[in-house]
C-alpha cells in the first residue's frame, strides 16, 4: 500500500504592521519577501513619487511615442503637435486597450486605437469615435474628459529628463530632486553644447530580486571587493599578462577597480538626500587617454578651460534618484529601475551621446556599458547572483533581520540630507527612511 | 552561393563543429586560438544592427575581452559559475554567404544554431543564425568575425555568462 503523505497547511499570512518592519537600522525581511507589501509598495511608492520616464530626445518629431512602466501602470510617453512631451496611460477609454504597441516608435499627428479606430490628439484628447450618432441621447457624453486617454498626474522635466508623478499631490519636481539634481545638471554640463540625447539602443536585463535590493547594492562599496573578485583578477591578470610599461586599457580600468581595498572605498564620500536620492563620489579618476584628452579639449573650447575644470571637477559613480533610476555622470549611463513583482526586477539601461563631444567619446560610453551594464557584463553576474542568493535567503526562517547598523550615527548633516564615509550604510539607511515615510510608517528618525 | 567542391563543405563543415564543441567543453582557450589576432567576436544587441562601435551589443569582444571572459569563468570565486553553466549547440543549416578576393582566401559562412543552457534551476533555449567570416592563417582556418544573430537579441535577459 502506498502511505499517503499529509499535505502540511500552508500558515496564514500573519496581518501586516508595517510600523513594525522598517527601524532606524535594521528592516524585516518581509518588505523585500511579501507580495502583499510589494503591493502596497506600488499604490503608496510608486503612486506618490516623481518616477524617470524617459528623455526629450526619444519623442523628438510630433507624434513620437515611447512606452514604459511608471509601477503598475503601462503609460506612453509622446510628442504632441504644440511641442510639449505628454505622459498618458496607454489605455483607451472606450474598451480598455493598451493603444500604442510597446516599445517606441510614430503615431502619426493622432493616436488611432486598433480596436475600434477611436482617435485621439497627442494630449489624449479625443478627436473622433466612428458611428458617432450611435451615442446620441446616450449617458455617453464625448465631449466628456473621461473619454480621452487619461494624462498620468504630474509631468515635468528637468534639462529635458521627463519625470511623472501619479499622484496630484507631493513636492514639486525641483524640490523633490533636491541634492542629485546637480548629477542631472552635471550629466548634461559635461556635453559640449550643454545637451545630451539618448542613442545606441537600450539594454534590459532581468534580475531575480526584489528592487529594493539593486538600489541598495548601487552605493554598497564594500561588496565589491567580495563579490567581484572573479572579474576584478580575471582584469588583473589580462593586465599582468601584457608587456610591462603598457597603459592600462580602459577595459581594465572599469573592472580591475572593484579590487580596491575597503580603505579604498571608505575614504569616499556618499550623500544622502531626502526622498532617499543619493551619489557617490567617483571611482574612477578622470582619464588621461588621447580619447579623453580629445573630449576634455572639446569641452575647453566650448566652455572656456576654467568652466570646463568646474564641471568636470564633479566626478561621481552611481547617483540614485530613488526610486526610479540611478544615473551614471562621468560614463553617460541611466538605468531605469521597474519592479516587476516582488522577486523580479527589470533594468534597462540607456546610454547617452554628448553634443558636439567626439565620435569616439560616445563609443567609449557604449564600451561602458557593453562592459558593465549588458547581460553580458562580466562585472554583474556575480551581483546578480548576490541578490538573487539575497533573495532566496530572505525566504527563509532562518533569521527575521536584515542590518544596516553599519557606522549609523556618524552621519555629517547637509542642506537637505547627510553625508558619510565610503563604507558606512547611510544610502540604505536614507531610501528606508524615504520609503517609511511614502509607506505612512512613523521611524521617529531622519535616517 | 555552393560550396566549390566536397572537401570545402567537409573543412567548413567540421570547424564549425569543432567550434561548438570547443565551447560546450568550456575548451576556452582553444575557442580563442581560432580567431585571428584582430578577430571580433560580435552578438548585436537588435535585429540589423549596422555596426558595433555608435550602437550597443549584447556581446562586442577583442582579444582582450574575450580573454577577460574566459579568465573570469574559470576564477575559483566566480560566484555566478557555482554551478558552472552547461550547454550544447546544435549547428546547421551552413552555407557560403560570400568570398573575398585575395590569397587568403576569405570567405563569409553562415550557420543557423540552437543552444540549450543549463544553470542552477532553468534550462534556456537561445537559438539564431551565426556569421563567420574565415580568413587563412598559416594554412588554417581562423575566424577574423563571428556574428551572432539571436532571434531574441532584443528581449530582456537575464545573465549571459559564456559564449554564444
Amino acid at each position: 500500500m502506498i502511505p499517503v503523505i499529509p499535505i502540511k497547511p500552508t500558515a496564514a499570512t500573519p496581518p501586516i504592521d508595517i510600523q513594525t518592519l522598517v527601524q532606524p537600522d535594521r528592516v524585516h525581511k518581509r518588505v523585500y519577501t511579501d507580495p502583499a507589501i510589494f503591493e502596497l509598495e506600488m499604490d503608496r511608492v510608486f503612486g506618490q513619487a516623481w518616477l524617470y520616464v524617459g528623455h526629450e530626445s526619444q519623442v523628438p518629431n510630433v507624434g513620437d511615442y515611447f512606452t514604459t512602466r511608471l509601477g503598475r501602470e503601462p503609460v506612453v510617453m509622446v510628442r504632441h503637435t504644440d511641442g510639449a512631451v505628454n505622459v498618458l496611460y496607454n489605455r483607451c477609454p472606450h474598451k480598455g486597450a493598451k493603444i500604442v504597441p510597446d516599445g517606441s516608435g510614430s503615431a502619426g499627428k493622432f493616436l488611432r486605437c486598433l480596436y475600434h479606430g477611436w482617435t485621439f490628439k497627442c494630449d489624449g484628447s479625443l478627436l473622433s469615435v466612428p458611428l458617432r450618432s450611435g451615442y446620441e441621447d446616450t449617458g455617453l457624453d464625448l465631449k466628456d474628459p473621461q473619454y480621452g486617454v487619461r494624462n498620468v498626474a504630474r509631468v515635468a522635466t528637468h534639462r529635458g529628463f521627463v519625470f511623472a508623478s501619479l499622484s496630484k499631490e507631493g513636492p514639486e519636481l525641483k524640490e523633490f530632486l533636491g541634492g542629485v539634481a546637480t548629477s542631472l545638471d552635471n550629466f548634461c554640463d559635461r556635453a559640449p553644447e550643454g545637451e545630451v540625447e539618448v542613442a545606441g539602443g537600450v539594454q534590459r536585463v532581468i534580475q531575480r530580486n526584489n528592487w529594493k535590493i539593486f538600489f541598495e547594492n548601487l552605493h554598497d562599496t564594500i561588496h565589491a571587493v567580495a563579490t567581484h573578485e572573479s572579474s576584478w583578477r580575471a582584469a588583473k591578470e589580462e593586465f599582468e599578462a601584457m608587456p610591462s610599461g603598457t597603459p592600462k586599457p580602459f577595459e581594465v580600468v572599469i573592472v580591475d577597480g572593484n579590487g580596491e581595498p575597503l580603505e579604498f572605498w571608505e575614504n569616499l564620500e556618499l550623500k544622502g538626500y531626502d526622498h532617499g536620492h543619493g551619489f557617490m563620489e567617483g571611482i574612477f579618476v578622470p582619464p588621461t587617454d588621447p580619447v579623453s584628452l580629445a573630449y576634455v579639449a572639446a569641452l575647453e573650447a566650448s566652455q572656456g578651460a576654467q568652466r570646463a575644470n568646474e564641471i568636470l571637477r564633479v566626478n561621481r559613480h552611481n547617483t540614485i534618484v530613488y526610486p526610479s533610476c540611478s544615473p551614471h555622470t562621468s560614463f553617460q549611463q541611466i538605468r531605469v529601475i521597474r519592479p516587476l513583482s516582488v522577486d523580479r526586477t527589470l533594468v534597462e539601461i540607456f546610454s547617452f551621446r554628448l553634443k558636439g563631444a567626439p565620435e569616439a567619446t560616445f563609443q567609449r560610453t557604449l564600451k561602458y556599458t557593453n562592459i558593465v551594464n549588458s547581460p553580458s557584463s562580466n562585472v554583474m553576474p556575480d551581483d546578480l547572483e548576490a541578490y538573487n542568493r539575497v533573495q532566496e535567503g530572505l525566504g527563509s526562517d532562518g533569521g527575521d533581520w536584515v542590518s544596516m547598523h553599519r557606522a549609523i550615527g556618524r552621519d555629517q548633516p547637509l542642506p537637505g540630507g547627510r553625508a558619510s564615509n565610503g563604507n558606512s550604510e547611510m544610502p540604505a539607511r536614507n531610501m528606508f527612511g524615504a520609503w517609511a515615510r511614502y509607506m505612512g510608517v512613523d521611524t521617529g528618525s531622519a535616517a | 552561393m555552393n560550396f566549390l567542391d566536397w572537401n570545402e563543405q567537409q573543412e567548413i563543415t567540421q570547424f564549425l563543429h569543432h567550434e561548438a564543441r570547443l565551447l560546450d567543453e568550456h575548451r576556452w582557450d582553444e575557442w580563442q586560438r581560432l580567431f585571428t589576432p584582430d578577430g571580433l567576436y560580435w552578438v548585436p544587441l537588435v535585429h540589423g544592427q549596422a555596426d558595433h562601435l555608435n550602437h550597443a551589443s549584447l556581446f562586442c569582444e577583442d582579444a582582450l575581452l574575450r580573454s577577460m571572459r574566459a579568465r573570469r569563468l574559470e576564477q575559483a570565486r566566480a560566484y555566478s559559475q557555482q554551478p558552472p553553466t552547461r550547454t550544447v549547440h546544435v549547428v546547421g543549416n551552413i552555407g557560403i554567404e560570400a568570398r573575398e578576393e585575395g590569397e587568403n582566401g576569405g570567405l563569409t559562412v553562415r550557420s543557423t544554431f540552437v543552444l540549450l543552457e543549463w544553470r542552477k534551476t532553468e534550462q534556456r533555449m537561445f537559438g539564431g543564425s551565426v556569421l563567420h567570416t574565415l580568413r587563412r592563417h598559416e594554412g588554417e582556418l581562423r575566424i577574423h568575425l563571428k556574428r551572432v544573430e539571436l532571434v531574441n537579441c532584443d528581449a530582456a535577459h537575464e545573465a549571459l555568462q559564456v559564449f554564444v
